[in-house]
């Protein structure tokens, strides 16, 4: 009996040793990128400076004087994001309401699943298709200047990737909002697009606006699509239909083949764009509990009376 | 009635997307709108010979510059894009693309091997010293000096620059692996050699892959790859611990899209397409050409 004491003993300590492990284990893979990062990229912001890093409009890591600045790739990543998320925003939110009330009952299981299936392809995939049909075609029939790579294409395929996101979270908070919202005030005279529109949509705007958000750092951070519809040359960005470069495509391209101080500088580009990230979980974060406190404070309300 | 009005409504809404898209037959040469000029990834091989030889060695590229991440993709980018130009090996290039004269000489094998086309650059292999002492590494070595490899590098376009090679002796019982790296520009032709040796030598199984010539100085220096290819002249300063062997040289074609109705292209023109200082003598457009 005493041995038997030992053995469940000794298995429920082996067994919290690998639960500690696996809880640890995600920590510990984000500390450590987290410690790389800015290791080896902070002490190369500083020595190049950080305002020349920042804000210095030259990159030329390979030149007789290098310079390392990367602040054109910031403004085409957030040129890219900010027209990706537009394109995706106006498009989604209209599917999510389509499929909410608008769309026959029978199609909307059918439209989800394929929605949900445009979610599963393979980022690169995306970008071939960008390459072979869309670059092509803003080239020869949208672009005035005759380039079909640049951020125009770049934000519609991204557009394209982040809709499912929005889709779903879109759907999923209109969803949770009551059914008395609406029927009330199909009751109070309101018609069918009113109710949704004026009194649903609201009532969900804060689950929306974290699938925004959500979509934002998947457009901020995707590379194997924008890669291979940007162009890829690093400077200020004028028109949408140019040639540029965003922070991921910067460190993607020149990662295995750069070394010393260059390759710094793409440690140091990944560090610009962990921040943001950053940022952006941060506010997910924030958006999410908002909402979940506001839905407290609903309930109690509703206690009290 | 009505779904079966939506549905053939958007059948035919999905037909009509896909034919205009696919249908790209609107794209013509236009000589008054701006070039595309299509360059390599900074630390590729091919970039770095083809700014030294043009004079802008240690440049930025040209304001609007199209990357293309490797050879293939510049290819396919000249091929589709009716005002593009590129570069790329002249090995490499096939004849979906034209290839420019430079200053009146075609980039041919002969003009490459007698020095008359100025673009030109040697491939080597990099690799350690200490690591090719090993039996396979030895033997790779001197099958690529051999004249089997000769014959393989001149039949598919590429410049071979030893003169008296013997043939390959084949070592009983050799068996090994190696990996070899790098420069997408000796990429085909090292693979076409690769298959070779692993014929001749059937216990031996030869991995290449690409990533550019700063890959292969990388692996090479990192012990990641038994051999580090290159498309540029070696230099020291890159990998300390390596040495190099020259496999072959390779002319670097300047091409244009078949639609262009360009020959011939000064060394002068061409320097004033990819210069990022030109100024005011920076050409643009296909017309400020000098035909």
């Amino acid at each position: 009996m005493k041995n038997l004491y030992g053995f469940i003993n000794a298995r429920e300590k082996v067994m919290r040793g690998v639960f500690l492990f696996s809880a640890i284990f995600s920590i510990l893979a984000l500390a450590t990128i987290t410690v790389f990062l800015f290791v080896s990229g902070v002490p190369f912001i500083a020595k190049t400076g950080f305002a020349k890093f920042i804000f210095g409009s030259d990159w030329a890591p390979l030149a007789d004087n290098p310079t390392y600045g990367i602040f054109p790739m910031i403004v085409a990543s957030l040129y890219v994001t900010a027209l990706s998320v537009i394109i995706g925003i106006g498009i989604g939110l209209l599917t999510a309401i389509a499929l909410y009330k608008f769309c026959p009952k029978k199609l909307v299981v059918p439209i989800r699943q394929m929605i949900g299936l445009l979610a599963g392809i393979p980022s690169v995939i995306f970008g071939l298709f960008g390459m072979t049909i869309i670059v092509p075609f803003v080239r020869d029939y949208v672009s005035p200047t005759g380039v079909g790579y640049g951020i125009f294409s770049a934000s519609i395929v991204l557009g394209i990737m982040i809709l499912p996101t929005i889709v779903s979270v879109s759907l999923d908070s209109l969803n949770s909002v009551p059914n008395t919202y609406y029927e009330g005030a199909l009751a109070l005279g309101a018609t069918k697009e009113q109710a949704t529109f004026k009194i649903m949509l609201p009532a969900a705007k804060s689950g929306i606006l974290a699938g925004v958000v959500l979509a934002i750092g998947r457009a901020i951070g995707e590379t194997m699509a924008v890669i291979m519809v940007i162009g890829g040359s690093p400077e200020m960005p004028e028109s949408l239909f140019q040639s540029v470069r965003t922070l991921t495509a910067n460190i993607a391209m020149g990662a295995l083949e750069l070394n010393g101080d260059a390759l710094s500088a793409l440690i140091a580009t990944g560090v610009v764009l962990f921040v943001f990230t950053l940022i952006l979980n941060v506010s997910f974060g924030m958006l999410k509990r908002d909402n979940a406190d506001k839905k407290e404070k609903k309930g109690k309300r509703g206690a009290a009376k | 009635m009505k779904k079966i009005f939506a549905l053939v409504l958007t059948f035919s809404l999905t037909l009509c997307t896909l034919g205009a898209l696919t249908s790209c037959g609107g794209a013509k040469f236009d000589e008054n709108k701006n070039i595309s000029v299509v360059a390599r990834e900074d630390g590729s091989g091919t970039k770095s010979a083809f700014m030294e030889i043009i004079g802008l060695k240690g440049k930025a590229d040209v304001s609007g510059v199209i990357i293309g991440a490797n050879t293939a993709a510049v290819l396919g980018e000249v091929k589709s894009n009716p005002l593009a130009i590129g570069y790329d090996s002249l090995g490499y290039v096939t004849d979906e693309v034209k290839m420019l004269k430079v200053d009146g000489v075609a980039a041919t094998v002969e003009n490459v091997k007698n020095g008359t086309y100025k673009i030109s650059r040697p491939l080597n292999v990099v690799y350690q010293e200490s690591k090719v002492t090993s039996e396979v590494n030895t033997a790779f070595l001197t099958f690529l000096q051999s004249s089997d490899a000769q014959k393989i590098i001149s039949d598919n376009g590429y410049v071979s620059t030893k003169d008296g090679a013997v043939a390959y002796t084949v070592v009983p019982g050799l068996s090994g692996e190696i990996n070899i790296s790098g420069s997408t520009s000796l990429k085909p032709l090292m693979e076409k050699l690769a298959a070779k040796f692993e014929a001749v030598q059937s216990g031996v199984k030869v991995t290449v892959g690409g990533g550019g010539s700063g890959t292969g100085y990388n692996d090479a220096k990192n012990g990641v790859s038994d051999f580090g290819m290159i498309s540029e002249k070696f230099k020291t300063e890159k990998a300390e611990n390596c040495t190099y062997y020259e496999v072959a040289k390779d002319g670097i074609a300047v091409i244009v899209n078949k639609e262009n109705p360009l020959d011939n292209i000064s060394m002068k023109d061409l320097k004033n397409i990819y210069n990022v200082d030109a100024g005011d003598a920076a050409i643009k457009t296909w017309a400020d050409v000098s035909k």
